[in-house]
């Protein structure tokens, strides 16, 4: 599997990359690069309590990221995981806060549910418009994330609004310590076994089903599998439904997690920077896995870093941009040469 | 070295190489390839699908750089792989699958690829239109200038392949199967323009699969068999043509096979499939069908005729239920299926041979096993839903043995495939179990001989085993030979049904629409 091989060695030279590059600009704007190395390194990895926010902040990543791999086998670029995380956070408190007398495990899995079908449905209306009038899936879910930040904002100053709260910003009551799967560092058995499960779930999904196989096929050429007999408008909107659902669950398990509450514009790129995630994990799984873990680190990092230097926190998420750059353009380079991506209805 | 530019001298042959290589992993393409194509003249190659016509093409144009070797373009040698080398030393090709932009209309996409474009670098679209009209005249009419290439039908992408390199004032051409998809008539021109060509010292080298079609053109020979030159340049002349099909198979050819494919058609149904009064809406190149009436039974091969574009791709695609039906029903095994999806119909036995094998027979960029399998993943919903995927990749290797599809692995692309036998892999997929009713259009286009024979044995066989088949083919004498009756298409209507024996010229009035 030279060619396999060679794929891996490509991105992970890209991020080689992006960290000389990232680093040439902070070198040049006189900081200490070793610093800001050893820091990133602390701040992942070995400083007290990195390495479990690392793993923090990775899983809400490859639950997002996982929904951006289904969309685009596809052939649909999915990237408005970030208002789908917060409708589904949203709907999960909901639940939590009308059932605070409800059994526990029923209240968890009843917000997870509500989650993910909040997800869907912020998923699903693009999908719609997408597979019935061809509108570019790209402008509409990202539209609709920003109504989704919105939905947010007005249910943490509005109706679900903590009004013994002080803070600037708005944010909603605790959820009862009960429905918490983990604690505040956000790491917990029964979140790793979730997450985890997820992840077998939709590998098994992509490459061990008719329903996978199905959806490779739509994305390399529609075309053709309107020919074969294949829906390709439901293999669409199933594909945009099971994207959102995992974007929806993200939401949940923040809440139910480290969360315990909501804030307006809490983890704010989450959403977005999964795609990327999904795109240096080269839109597989197990790729995907690594590169959140690679991602989540790097935000652990981004949080920790005033700690030893005085860096600005953008000037890691300048890091962040490099990588997204450089691997969209790459990605950019392998659509091209597949023809027939450009965004048409999907007909018959 | 220089040599001046300009008509070679009859002593430098136009095209030589030297010891040529190319090997795809651990296929050796070609091997060892040494030939000189004489200045001024027509060259046939020819060989079994996969031989490597196609790769020594794209090594003489630069579009493929050769293991070793070396290729000379007029007396100067061009570098490995150097497709502006080759272009600027007048060279030309025409590709088996399509090179033109997909998203350019015809006017830009020629103006883009002409010999000598317009000094000015802001283009008028009229003036565009105006420059190209004649060109497109006799490819689809003027009304194509603006039209984008991905949305013109194959026939028609290929015509104007063509017609790019011939306005490309090239010394040299190369064709890759420019007839495949052209009708005979279309043909006979083309052959027509390449002797003209020639006689002004234009030499050109042309890939055909039917012998007769080298005999028309051709001034000598070279055969390919597995990546090794086993026969010429000859005077055509001097070789008959019982010795070119002994070259082109090689000392052990295939034993006639015998067709391992089964009918599922069930004994007590007999009409198949039924079109009742069926009209549909026009499309960019093509009417509609008008109100059509066609019966396919078991046991029975139904035959349609008809110049391209006079609804044969509307027709197909209201079979396959790809395309509305405005007025009409449409019955698979006297079971209604008018609105029933693609799926549907699928399952109740309809197996398809898309027009366009390229964009609507294969997914380029999935592997061989994938697309081997896709009429295995619909329908299927009661059925555990984890797959083995080793279960699939060895039926589908079974299968395409049986077709003897030239693969290295499962795994490998679609794209990776010769064009012969990207063919063959559609063949494989639909004419296998399940099968009772099949529409195959222009089955056996791009195939070899022998491959040719071994479709049209497969159809006979289909039909021997209570299958019932409709044909669409460009080809008369394929229609001739397999057809039970033969309905002749016009302008979206069938305007005239005919029972063997056939009279070819009755048939060929009807075609032009005489008869109406
Ligand atoms: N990109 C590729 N990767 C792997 N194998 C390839 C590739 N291109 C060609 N081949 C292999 O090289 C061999 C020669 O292919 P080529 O396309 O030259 O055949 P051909 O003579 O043109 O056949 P046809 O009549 O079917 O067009 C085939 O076995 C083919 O599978
Ligand atoms: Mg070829």
């Amino acid at each position: 599997m030279t060619g396999g091989l060679q794929r891996v060695a490509s991105t992970v030279l890209l991020v080689v990359v992006s960290f000389m590059l990232t680093a040439l600009i902070l070198w040049v704007s006189g900081y200490r690069v070793g610093t800001v190395l050893s820091g990133i390194i602390q701040g992942s990895i070995t400083a007290t309590g990195a390495a479990t926010s690392t793993i923090r902040w990775t899983i809400p990543l490859l639950l997002i990221g996982l929904g951006v791999v289904i969309g685009f086998r596809a052939g649909f670029f999915n990237i408005g995981g970030q208002g789908q995380f917060y409708v589904g956070a949203c709907s999960a408190l909901v639940v939590s806060l009308g059932w605070r007398e409800g059994p526990v495990p029923l209240v968890i899995m009843c917000g997870m549910i509500a989650a993910i079908l909040a997800g869907m449905a912020w998923s699903l209306l693009p999908g719609y418009l997408r597979v019935q009038f061809g509108t570019d899936e790209v402008l509409t879910t990202l539209m609709m994330s920003f109504i989704g930040a919105l939905v947010l904002q007005y249910l943490t100053a509005g109706p679900l609004r903590n009004p013994s709260g002080t803070g600037q910003t708005a944010a909603s009551e605790r959820i009862p310590e009960a429905f918490r799967i983990t604690d505040s560092s956000g790491v917990s058995v029964t979140a790793l076994l979730l997450v985890g499960g997820v992840a077998v779930l939709v590998w098994l999904l992509l490459e061990r089903t008719r329903f996978g196989l199905t959806m490779t096929l739509v994305g390399r050429n529609p075309t053709m599998a309107r020919w074969q007999g294949i829906d390709v408008r439901r293999v669409g909107l199933g594909t945009f439904a099971l994207s959102g659902a995992l974007s929806g669950l993200a939401g949940a398990v923040e809440l139910h997690g480290p969360g315990a509450r909501l804030v307006t514009g809490f983890s704010p790129e989450v959403g977005f920077t999964a795609v990327v995630v999904a795109l240096v994990g080269m839109l597989s799984v197990w790729g995907t896995v690594v590169a959140a873990v690679f991602f989540g680190g790097l935000q652990s990092a981004i949080l920790f870093l005033p700690i030893v230097t005085d860096l600005p926190p953008p000037a890691l998420v300048l890091l962040h941009g490099m990588v997204a750059f450089l691997v969209t353009i790459k990605f950019r380079a392998v659509r091209r040469r597949r023809a027939g991506l450009a965004a048409k209805p999907v007909v018959g | 070295m220089t040599v001046p530019s300009g008509p070679a001298s009859a002593e430098v042959p136009a095209v030589r190489c030297r010891s040529l290589g190319v090997s795809f992993g651990t296929v050796q393409a070609l091997h060892d390839i040494s030939l000189d194509l004489a200045a001024g003249r027509i060259h046939a190659l020819v060989g079994q699908n996969g031989a490597g016509k196609t790769t020594l093409a794209k090594a003489l144009g630069g579009l493929q750089a050769p293991d070793n070797g070396t290729v000379c373009i007029a007396g100067n040698q061009i570098p490995p792989g150097d497709v502006r080398a080759a272009k600027s030393a007048g060279l030309a090709m025409v590709h088996q699958h399509f090179s033109l932009p997909p998203s350019f209309t015809v006017a830009e996409a020629l103006e883009l690829t002409a010999a000598r474009p317009e000094s000015h670098s802001v283009y008028r679209r009229t003036e565009l239109y105006r420059r190209w009209q004649n060109e497109v005249a006799e490819v689809g009419g003027t009304n194509v200038l603006a039209t984008r290439i991905r949305d013109l039908p194959v026939e028609t992408r290929q015509s104007l392949e063509i017609v790019r390199a011939l306005v490309s004032e090239a010394r040299i051409l190369l064709l890759d199967e420019p007839t495949a998809l052209l009708t005979p008539a279309a043909t006979d021109t083309l052959f027509e323009r390449l002797r003209g060509l020639r006689d002004d010292g234009v030499t050109i080298l042309i890939v055909l699969h039917k012998l007769r079609e080298v005999a028309a053109v051709a001034d000598t020979v070279s055969v390919l068999r597995d990546g090794k030159l086993v026969l010429g340049p000859s005077e055509i002349s001097g070789v008959s043509q019982g010795q070119l099909s002994d070259a082109i198979v090689g000392p052990a050819p295939d034993a006639d096979r015998a067709i391992a494919v089964e009918a599922a058609a069930n004994a007590e149904q007999q009409l198949l499939l039924e079109l009742v009064r069926v009209s549909s809406r026009e499309s960019a190149f093509e009417p509609g069908l008008a109100s059509i009436d066609l019966a396919v039974e078991a046991r029975e091969i139904v035959g349609i005729a008809g110049v391209e574009g006079n609804g044969q791709r509307s027709l197909v695609s209201v079979i396959a239920g790809l395309s509305a039906v405005t007025e009409g029903s449409v019955l698979l095994g006297g079971e209604e299926m008018t609105s029933a999806p693609p799926a549907r119909r699928r399952l109740r036995g309809l197996r398809l041979v898309p027009f366009d094998r390229n964009s609507e027979g294969i997914s380029r960029s999935a592997p061989l096993w994938l697309n081997q399998s896709a009429l295995r993943l619909i329908g299927r919903r009661r059925q555990f839903p984890l797959i083995s995927l080793r279960q699939y990749k060895r039926q589908a290797s079974e299968a395409m043995d049986l077709w003897q599809v030239r693969y290295n692995t499962v795994a490998q692309p679609a794209e990776s495939l010769s064009g012969g036998n990207v063919q063959r892999l559609v063949l494989s997929r639909e004419l296998a179990s399940g099968l009772e009713v099949l529409v195959a259009a222009q089955p056996t286009r791009g195939l070899d001989f022998s491959a040719t024979n071994f479709v049209r044995s497969s159809l006979r066989g289909l039909r021997d085993a209570g299958a019932g088949v409709l044909l669409v083919s460009s080809d008369l004498d394929e229609l001739f030979e397999l057809s039970d009756r033969l309905l002749v298409m016009y302008g979206g209507s069938i305007v005239a049904r005919f029972n063997a024996p056939y009279d070819r010229q009755a048939v060929g009035d009807a075609m032009t629409g005489a008869l109406r």
